[in-house]
């Protein structure tokens, strides 16, 4: 009986971890410009040092100033979705839940759609026109969260059926008016619309906003992890569980509730990304077993593992064209999904 | 809570219950049931009042032919249903106010099918009756592996612990099913329908190591059954439903009388008493 | 079991800090561009009210629209420009320069690889996030034509471009060439009652142009009208409302003729089509799509479709047809064409006027 200990997960998750690492100095070094990753780092370490007090390098801004927030990006989204969409398939028992099958990307996406209609009506400085798109989007996320939930209560408690049917019903209704409103766009509104639509991470965010993601993701993919063993037990039945000791009703909207705001908060700042959400579990599942407790963190360091070599691929392959990152991740796991379908584990 | 005193001591001082005043473990007093329960109109009743008492140690049959009440009585125990009226008492406690993590340190209910969407493995699914001992997030210790293996032992499936629980037979499933159970340490230990897919011979072996169980760790056993003559076998008390009423309560010797039994069950049957004093039922065809 | 939580919260405490502290630390650290040669800055607002601080004579430019590329070189500065989009295809110079991708996604590594001084965009083409990122790099940005709904302000903005390039002379100079030749345009199509016409963008859907556009006053400075009463941009209209307005002409643009008459010839295939008169006289005309883009050579664009509209208005009386004058903007081997289609289209009309 090999059970799980802290010291094993530590360990499994420290060897995801420094899989990540190499992916991301891989990532700096790779892209449209060539990138001494040696010299960088030789200059890095004589800031550490204290010997130079800036980066005054050709590269230094190319990798620290485009790449690196990038990746980061890459990593906190990568890692908000697939522990969203583990969470939504144990929530919903459903193996082919995602983060977005509740609709929430429809919500994000009418909020964007929203917002740029409003911006050309008012007038902002450039910090706050450069949030109001993801503000949008998350405030249009945050209503749908709302909204699917008030439907998909049975009885006053959600019910995972229920919930599925009301999410899809509202992703449904959400997109055709969204289709609508594409048609009334302006067209240079209409364009950035379309990447957005695609998933995109190629458009820098402000700082703040970052920090704002990453603290979100903490905290939200914390309050689902303390409920990881109440998972397990979830996904034997849900009478079972409440008969096993557990909570099921305030497990459900705590899982609910925060699995919507990591994925309503890398929505807003990438758009949809497709199939990281379901497929980084379904493949960590395979590797580690479903107990939660090791899924959960897995899933983070593999979403943010493969988000970044996604993004990596979609800037390199027709450099010096940005690919839209959600076309490489349809591209990759489209396949994969059909694999995984004959193998009958999806 | 701590596990030392799990066990009641002989004058059934337990510590949840440390007077051990009360020799009986389940009470249940003039317990009722109704569906869509509308003041304005007469309630349909399920379940109408009954009340009976069991002590530890002792194995329960709740008997009685299909939609006679009696998954009915046992959600009532379990606490997943709210009665109309009456109370039911566990150690003194009444059920309904314990919270849900403390209930399931106390009663356990084994089920029929379990249907996992992603199968573990069978060691696995005995451990998670040991998750009311600990809180959201939690890595089982030495102690809850110890208990674990026991349990597994007391129901003589050891050799099925690194199985997937896909992989393994319905009786075998039934077993680590009972298993999980055990590993909850219950007070009360609940089983629905339990020999309904398994053959004879798994049938008999359920209720041997159900008795035996019972007697060595002073479980109560409830069981909920139609089959007449395994709980005239194994019972120590019967109660007898039909149509939401209970007809009786007592020894399978008293309750086994061939008239009841004929209204009760509608079928013509004989009843004769065993050298053990156990009743034996035997059926005949209609013509 | 306690304590195991206890050292487990320890050590991913202990993780979270140190990789928070490795990550954080590049993002401190102060990146500067090359320590820039002695060149005098100036501050300037664009057209979107932005302040940007730029040299004088800026010496390293980027171009993020075909426009721009093409107005920079009909001002001479050609030199300087030392970035692209992959789309600025006139003239075929252009295509050498370094490119830097689309317009709606530039690469930022690829622009800030060329360490421009001045990256010019327009908010017709491009994303104001693309402007937004170029800002937080510290790479000087200027917004153009925020607001070309007319020709003139084409000629305008072209103006305030060699401005801020420099080469206000340059700017006058060409500015005052292409309202002369339009004021001769205007001077020969005066009494000549306008065509009635539909551009076509599109066929499938068919869209075509919003009175509010450039290219719907393009239209107007060659004497034609665009039946399309709308305030979009790019109204998509039925081909019923076409056939109840019935216009004079089709207009195609198209860089190449023999790809417009071929949309011409697939479209009069199409059902419903043969219902306009303009399809069944084949009264339709090609020209650059030079009209598409708010640069000097719409102007070019502006006389080809009078000529092919109006032919009659520029015949001297009694001279043979007056050569089209010399306007090298047009791409190479449309000239010829685009007499000839103008000869078939003469030949073929009853031009009444």
């Amino acid at each position: 009986m090999r059970t799980l200990t802290p010291a094993r997960l530590l360990l499994r998750c420290g060897i995801l971890a420094a899989i990540l690492f190499a992916v991301v100095v891989l990532a700096l070094k790779l892209g449209a410009v060539q990138v001494s990753l040696y010299g960088l780092g030789r200059d890095l370490i004589s800031v550490l040092l204290g010997r130079t007090s800036s980066l005054s390098s050709d590269y230094g801004m190319i990798v620290l100033d485009i790449r690196l927030p990038r990746i980061l990006l890459g990593i906190v989204v990568g890692a908000s979705l697939s522990v969203a969409g583990a969470s939504f398939q144990a929530l919903l028992r459903n193996r082919l839940a995602d983060p977005y099958v509740l609709g929430i990307s429809s919500g994000a996406a009418l909020g964007a759609i929203l917002a740029l209609i409003i911006e050309n009506h008012l007038r902002l400085s450039p910090e706050m026109a450069g949030l109001i798109t993801p503000v949008g989007a998350f405030i249009g996320a945050a209503l749908t969260i709302a909204v699917v939930y008030l439907l998909g209560r049975r009885e006053g408690e959600i019910d995972s059926t229920t919930l599925l049917l009301a999410g899809i019903i509202t992703a449904s209704f959400l997109s055709a008016v969204i289709m609508f409103l594409m048609t009334t766009l302006s067209g240079n509104n209409l364009r950035g619309m379309a990447f957005w639509l695609m998933g995109d991470l190629s458009t820098p965010q402000p700082r703040s906003l970052l920090y704002f993601i990453s603290f979100g993701f903490i905290v939200a993919a914390g309050a689902i992890y303390t409920t990881a063993s109440d998972l397990n037990l979830i996904l034997a039945g849900e009478k079972e569980a409440m008969h096993l000791g557990v909570d099921v009703s305030r497990v459900r909207i705590v899982v609910y509730i925060a699995a919507s705001i990591l994925t309503g908060l890398a929505v807003s700042v990438s758009g949809a990304i497709g199939y990281v959400g379901l497929l980084v579990p379904h493949v960590m599942r395979l590797i580690y077993g479903p107990d939660h407790r090791m899924l959960l963190p897995a899933s983070a360091l593999g979403g943010a593992i493969a988000l970044v070599i996604a993004d990596t691929l979609a800037r390199t392959i027709t450099a010096p064209t940005d690919l839209p990152v959600g076309a490489m991740t349809a591209m990759a796991g489209a396949p994969l999904f059909i694999y995984l379908l004959r193998r009958r584990i999806a | 809570m701590s596990t030392a005193l799990r066990h009641p001591l002989p004058n059934g001082a337990t510590a949840d219950n440390p007077r051990g005043a009360s020799e009986f473990r389940l009470s249940v007093e003039q317990v009722s049931y109704a569906h869509n329960a509308n003041p304005s109109q007469a309630p349909l009743f399920t379940l109408e009042a009954l009340s009976f008492q069991a002590k530890p140690g002792e194995v329960i049959a709740i008997l009685g032919p299909n939609a006679s009440g009696k998954s009915t009585l046992l959600n009532l125990i379990t606490g997943t249903l709210e009665p109309l009226s009456g109370r039911i008492f566990l150690n003194g406690f009444e059920t309904r106010t314990l919270p849900v993590r403390t209930r399931a340190q106390r009663i356990a209910l084994v089920q029929q099918e379990s249907r996992l969407l992603f199968p573990t493995r069978a060691w696995e699914f005995v451990m998670q009756g040991r998750h009311a001992y600990g809180t959201g997030l939690r890595f089982e210790t030495d102690e809850d592996i110890a208990i674990a293996k026991n349990a597994l032992a007391q129901v003589g499936a050891s050799h099925l612990a690194e199985r997937r629980m896909d992989k393994i037979s319905g009786g075998e499933k039934q077993r680590i099913i009972l298993a999980r159970a055990l590993a909850q340490q219950p007070l009360l230990l609940l089983l629905d329908e339990p020999t309904l897919h398994l053959d004879i011979g798994a049938q008999v072996d359920l209720l041997e190591t159900l008795r035996k169980l019972a007697a060595e760790n002073r479980y109560t056993v409830v069981v909920v059954t139609h089959e007449l003559n395994l709980a005239g076998e194994y019972a120590d008390q019967v109660v007898l439903l039909q149509k939401g009423k209970c007809l009786r309560v007592g020894p399978p010797a008293t309750v086994f009388q061939r008239e009841l039994l004929e209204q009760v069950f509608q079928a013509p049957l004989s009843v004769e008493m065993t050298v053990s004093g156990r009743p034996r039922v035997t059926l005949f065809s209609n013509k | 079991m306690q304590r195991a939580f206890l050292q487990l919260h320890r050590a991913l405490l202990l993780l979270a800090a140190s990789a928070a502290l490795l990550v954080s630390l590049p993002l401190c650290a102060q990146t500067t561009a090359p320590a820039p040669t002695q060149t005098t800055f100036h501050e300037v607002t664009d057209e979107f009210g932005r302040t940007i601080r730029l040299p004088l004579v800026p010496a390293r430019i980027v171009s993020l629209a075909p426009s721009l590329t093409e107005t920079l070189y009909a001002l001479g500065v050609q030199d300087r420009l030392v970035g692209v989009t992959d789309f600025c295809d006139y003239p075929a110079d252009a295509q050498k320069k370094t490119k830097v991708g689309g317009m709606l996604n530039p690469n930022l590594e690829q622009i800030a690889a060329l360490h421009p001084d001045l990256v010019l965009a327009t908010k017709e083409i491009n994303r104001l996030d693309t402007v937004r990122a170029l800002d937080t790099l510290g790479i000087p940005t200027y917004a153009a034509d925020a607001n070309t709904h007319t020709v003139e302000e084409i000629l305008s903005s072209t103006r305030r471009l060699a401005d801020l390039l420099g080469v206000s002379g340059a700017g006058n100079a060409l500015s005052a060439e292409l309202q002369g030749r339009l004021a001769a345009l205007h001077n020969k199509l005066e009494n000549v009652p306008a065509t009635r016409v539909l551009f076509v963008v599109w066929t499938e859907p068919l869209i075509s142009v919003g009175q509010n556009t450039f290219v719907a006053d393009a239209l107007r400075k060659s004497d034609a009208t665009s039946i399309v009463e709308s305030k979009q941009d790019w109204p998509q209209i039925s081909l019923e409302e076409v056939v109840k307005l019935q216009p004079d002409y089709l207009v195609f643009a198209a860089s190449h003729s023999e790809s417009g008459t071929r949309d011409f010839e697939s479209l009069s295939n199409l059902p419903g089509w043969r219902l306009l008169d303009a399809v069944r006289n084949h009264h339709f005309a090609v020209i650059s799509d030079a009209v598409n883009r708010p640069a000097p050579r719409i102007v070019s664009a502006i006389e080809d479709l009078a000529h092919q509209l109006h032919p009659a208005a520029f015949v001297e009386p009694g001279a043979p047809e007056k050569q089209l004058p010399k306007t090298p903007d047009l791409s190479k081997g449309s000239i010829a064409q685009s007499a000839a289609s103008t000869q078939i289209v003469s030949q073929e009309c009853p031009c009444a006027r």
